[in-house]
């Protein structure tokens, strides 16, 4: 391959340093130049508060760093964007999806590998990342922080009342939903005008019942979502049926106030939900479980992934502040406030997640029963959630798997 | 011959169908005066006492002022830049007209129009990035050249009507090309100035699609729609500090409309005879 | 009659052409450049010929996007004429209170259509469904934007809701030009308003209802903001318009060489419907 673009480059900046002289520059950093302005972007608008919270506490240890946080909507298509324009902002925190594989192998990552940082990492995270950035690429691009759970949240004042128990087996938890729907309650709260809320329940499947390395199987025509995925479909279609109401017309937030208000008996989410659910309704009391996608309990592993990591632009004009954050981060007692205030999980050594709301899955964790969120392997412009979302509402099973491969093959093919 | 009966069944239609206009506008101006409690009540309804909290909150969360200042920053310069270079280059092609390569030079920029700005954008991100100018006064730049085809093509249209014998009586006076422009001209444009101006004004203002793709997710830089999309995700159900800042969205411009109402509509208006 | 070479003339057109051609055509041809390579918005790129075009065209998303927004665009420009002609009909009338209600239907001009598309979003995803069950209506008590057979629905009347302002004041402007005279002779022939309507109005706003036709049709064919507010291109992909593809696929997806072909071919036909639209109208306008 050829950099011909770097000649084309070239001779832009010169057409446009007489145009930069007048157009001056507003990036809007400028200050004292003693104090540092850095950028610090989030993914995640539900982490906002707490970010905001801690990044006071670093600034009052920081006099000479500012921190600006940016949580943009889309922020996925915005960090491209600012790709695209060789902008990277100096510090991300951001999910461990193939946004994150397409950064770490372009190379615009700091590498963590001979950074303190690193060493009191839960190791299999660190090899979650590497995974997504590819084993033939050496370097630790970033440092998983968070990590999530995906399952079924479920409301513990009406598991009481109706004597429920959390279910261990796919059987179990139809014949709860049948309970559900005799007793009056909706069983399940969907929230499928939002696209991206058709992917928790989707990955708790497919990371039972499809095979774990499924993206790299797939990509090499090893494997295909028509023969490894009809299961999926099925099951989640017959989920579908468990929903009451406006299905297709309920968001995520709106959901997440149905479901504090006790609208419904199981909420398919991930931990990061729950903070969500609660803000609604102080009172209510939440449990979680992992999904039961198989009638063979020892198959029901946990789905969780790194749902924030940090990592720091390559290119960023001041790194040693920037690392100065993540090792702020990284703190036990930092870390242990980010987990409890954002109800997630910490891949910090013996940095531990005690909210009760997590007592089913405390042994998945400790036991290691745990497997990767399909989607994360998925390409990006696959668009998988439009997708799903598109076949729950039609659901014509085998159009849509078909639709799944031929998508993925010619995306792969750009 | 004169009557003055006023036809009362197209006056009573039209007052009906205002409600579908005014609609969405009550709901909300109730949405942002009322509490969250309110909201699980009756939407339609008056809000019980009106709260100027949601105002007070939305304006601290989106840093109303700061994008106040930026969609000004913004908008200001690009319209007195548009109606001053616009009108200049519509006057220099339109008494130009006659030769060969003017005239060519008129159909290029003419059928810029027909370009969508998708197929602008890409290269633009990068272009603009790589220049050094992805921020305001970048934004300014290209609102200037995305509006000179449809510019050029009102101004020549008008200036082609100006009778050239104006101008020629004011060289024989010996005065030069610039001053004839600035001192005959320019005061004949006036009326197509202002509804330049307008078109401008509101064009800016509220675009979206620019400032999304130039500026990104920086708050920082953010014009007042850019904002509302920023906040949009961390609004959640709060609907009613959404709906103060929409409404904070909508105040500017509704200002500018109720004081220079019947300015604005025979601008646009006269826009359209041309 | 002789005039000597404007100097003025080049010194406005010379910058002001050079800055047009820096970004105007200069990102024009490099979308065109790229649309025949494999970049990705950055890092290394090739040259894959007509690969991207190939791929555009076998590409089931791309071609349902086309459909949509086409769908979509003649639909919305169809009934935004009719609503504008017929108020501006009613404002061009002896009617009371002219002034304020020619003021409110221009309202929606003047606001942001991103904004406005929220305010509908929560009008068709809490307000309706809310006096859906109220009064039990149960068609009411959907959110139309959460079905993928109706989602286009609720784009079409907030974009018909806002374009509609201007277009009657143009069609306004036009009707006011009308001699009264005609419709006086009209009266004493004993014409019926709808033969005065097809016979005389219609006819004398021919020259605009071209232009707003074109005008119209263009904005309608790359409209964003009103899906970005309202459905964000769902629910699955059925509201997905070419911009809003071109814009993610574009970046989210990395694929900024192969939107870049779906943005030449997107060109391409909006140059086409606007040149056959200005002719067939032009023509019947004879």
């Amino acid at each position: 391959m050829i950099k011909r673009n770097k000649v084309l480059l070239s001779s832009m900046m010169a057409s446009g340093l007489i145009l930069g002289a007048c157009a001056g520059d507003s990036n809007g950093e400028g200050g004292s130049s003693d104090v540092v302005t850095l950028e610090l972007f989030s993914n995640k608008s539900e982490n906002v508060a707490t970010y905001e919270r801690l990044i006071e506490q670093f600034e009052e240890q920081h006099e000479n760093i500012r921190i600006e946080l940016e949580a943009p909507p889309e922020a996925e298509t915005v960090l491209r964007t600012r790709l695209t324009r060789n902008d990277m902002p100096d510090i991300m925190s951001i999910g461990g999806n193939a946004t994150y594989g397409e950064l770490g192998r372009e190379g615009v990552l700091y590498d963590f590998t001979n950074e303190e940082a690193l060493n009191d990492i839960q190791p299999a995270y660190q090899d979650m990342l590497n995974r997504l950035v590819g084993t033939d690429i050496e370097g630790d691009y970033g440092v998983p922080y968070a990590t999530n759970a995906n399952g079924v949240i479920y409301n513990q004042g009406l598991f009481e009342e109706y004597g429920m128990e959390v279910p261990q087996t796919w059987d179990e938890f139809i014949s709860l939903l049948d309970q559900a729907q005799e007793e009056g309650i909706a069983p399940i709260q969907f929230t499928l005008q939002e696209a991206w809320t058709a992917l928790p329940a989707w990955n708790s499947l497919g990371g039972v019942l499809a095979p774990e390395n499924f993206g790299e199987m797939k990509t090499n025509g090893e494997a295909s979502f028509q023969e490894d995925y009809d299961e999926v479909a099925d099951k989640y279609l017959e989920l579908l049926e468990y929903g009451e109401g406006d299905i297709f017309g309920v968001g995520y937030d709106d959901g997440n106030e149905n479901f504090a208000n006790g609208e419904a008996l199981f909420y398919m989410q991930g931990n990061w939900a729950i903070p969500e659910i609660e803000r609604n309704n102080e009172e209510v009391e939440l449990g979680f479980f992992a999904f039961p996608a198989s009638n063979d309990e020892s198959e029901n592993n946990l789905v969780s992934g790194v749902d924030v990591l940090l990592t720091v632009s390559e290119s960023t004009d001041h790194p040693e502040e920037a690392l100065a954050f993540i090792e702020f981060m990284l703190d036990q007692e930092v870390a242990t406030q980010y987990i409890e205030e954002q109800a997630a999980f910490s891949s910090i050594e013996g940095v531990l997640q005690e909210d009760p709301v997590f007592e089913d899955i405390q042994e998945k964790f400790e036991t290691g029963s745990l497997t990767s969120f399909p989607d994360h392997f998925y390409p990006a412009g696959l668009g998988a959630e439009n997708l799903i979302q598109e076949f729950l509402i039609q659901q014509n099973k085998d159009q849509f798997l078909q639709t799944m491969d031929n998508e993925w093959d010619s995306v792969i093919n750009r | 011959m004169e009557k003055k009966r006023y036809n009362w069944p197209a006056t009573i239609m039209l007052m009906i169908t205002t409600v579908f206009i005014l609609f969405p506008l009550y709901i909300t101006i109730v949405t942002a005066f009322k509490t969250r409690e309110e909201l699980s009540g009756n939407l339609l309804a008056l809000p019980g006492t009106w709260t100027f909290d949601n105002f007070i909150q939305a304006i601290e969360l989106t840093g109303f002022w700061g994008a106040l200042a930026n969609s000004l920053i913004i908008t200001i310069p690009t319209v007195i830049v548009t109606v001053l270079v616009h009108s200049i280059v519509g006057y220099v092609i339109a008494r130009n007209l006659h030769k060969k390569g003017i005239k060519l030079l008129y159909y290029y920029i003419v059928s810029a129009m027909f370009v969508p700005f998708s197929i602008l954008m890409l290269p633009l991100v990068t272009q603009t990035s790589s220049w050094g100018i992805d921020n305001r006064y970048g934004m300014i730049l290209l609102y200037l050249v995305l509006n000179l085809a449809f510019n050029t093509f009102i101004y020549v249209g008008f200036v082609k009507s100006i009778p050239v014998e104006l101008e020629e009586a004011a060289v024989m006076d010996g005065a030069s090309e610039w001053k004839i422009y600035w001192k005959v001209i320019f005061p004949l444009l006036m009326p197509i100035n202002a509804t330049v101006a307008i078109l401008t004004t509101l064009g800016t203002w509220n675009d979206f699609m620019l400032p999304l793709v130039i500026l990104g997710g920086r708050r920082q830089l953010a014009t007042i729609p850019l904002t509302q999309y920023i906040f949009e995700s961390q609004f959640s159900t709060n609907y009613t500090l959404a709906f103060a800042s929409y409404l904070l969205a909508m105040l500017p411009m509704l200002i500018v409309y109720i004081v220079a109402q019947k300015w604005v509509i025979s601008g646009v208006t006269r826009g359209a005879l041309k | 009659m002789k005039r000597k070479n404007s100097k003025l003339a080049w010194y406005v057109l010379v910058p002001v052409m050079t800055v047009f051609f820096l970004f105007h055509t200069l990102p024009l041809l490099q979308g065109v450049f790229y649309s025949f390579t494999n970049f990705r918005g950055y890092g290394e790129w090739d040259f894959v010929g007509f690969r991207n075009y190939l791929n555009v065209f076998s590409d089931s998303r791309v071609r349902s996007a086309y459909v949509f927004t086409l769908g979509f665009s003649v639909l919305s420009t169809i009934l935004v004429n009719i609503i504008s002609i017929l108020i501006a009909v009613g404002l061009n009338a002896k009617i009371k209170y002219h002034k304020t209600l020619r003021a409110i239907y221009f309202v929606p001009y003047m606001l942001g259509t991103l904004i406005i598309g929220y305010v509908f979003s929560f009008i068709f995803s809490r307000l309706l469904p809310q006096i859906g069950y109220s009064l039990d209506i149960s068609w009411l008590q959907f959110n139309i934007l959460g079905n993928p057979n109706l989602a286009w629905i609720g784009i079409v009347i907030v974009a018909v809701w806002q374009s509609a302002a201007f277009n009657t004041i143009l069609y306004l402007s036009g009707l006011v030009t009308i001699d009264p005279d005609l419709y006086e002779a009209a009266d004493i022939d004993g014409a019926s308003p709808s033969t005065k309507f097809f016979k005389i109005t219609l006819p004398l706003i021919m020259p605009f209802l071209t232009i707003n036709m074109v005008v119209a049709m263009k904005n309608f064919l790359m409209v964003f903001d009103q899906i970005v507010a309202l459905t964000g291109g769902g629910p699955g992909t059925s509201t997905e318009s070419v911009s809003l593809l071109i814009y993610r696929g574009g970046f989210q997806g990395g694929e900024f060489a192969y939107q870049s072909a779906n943005a030449v071919i997107f060109f391409i036909i909006i140059a086409v419907i606007s040149l056959f639209q200005i002719r067939v109208l032009e023509r019947r306008q004879d």
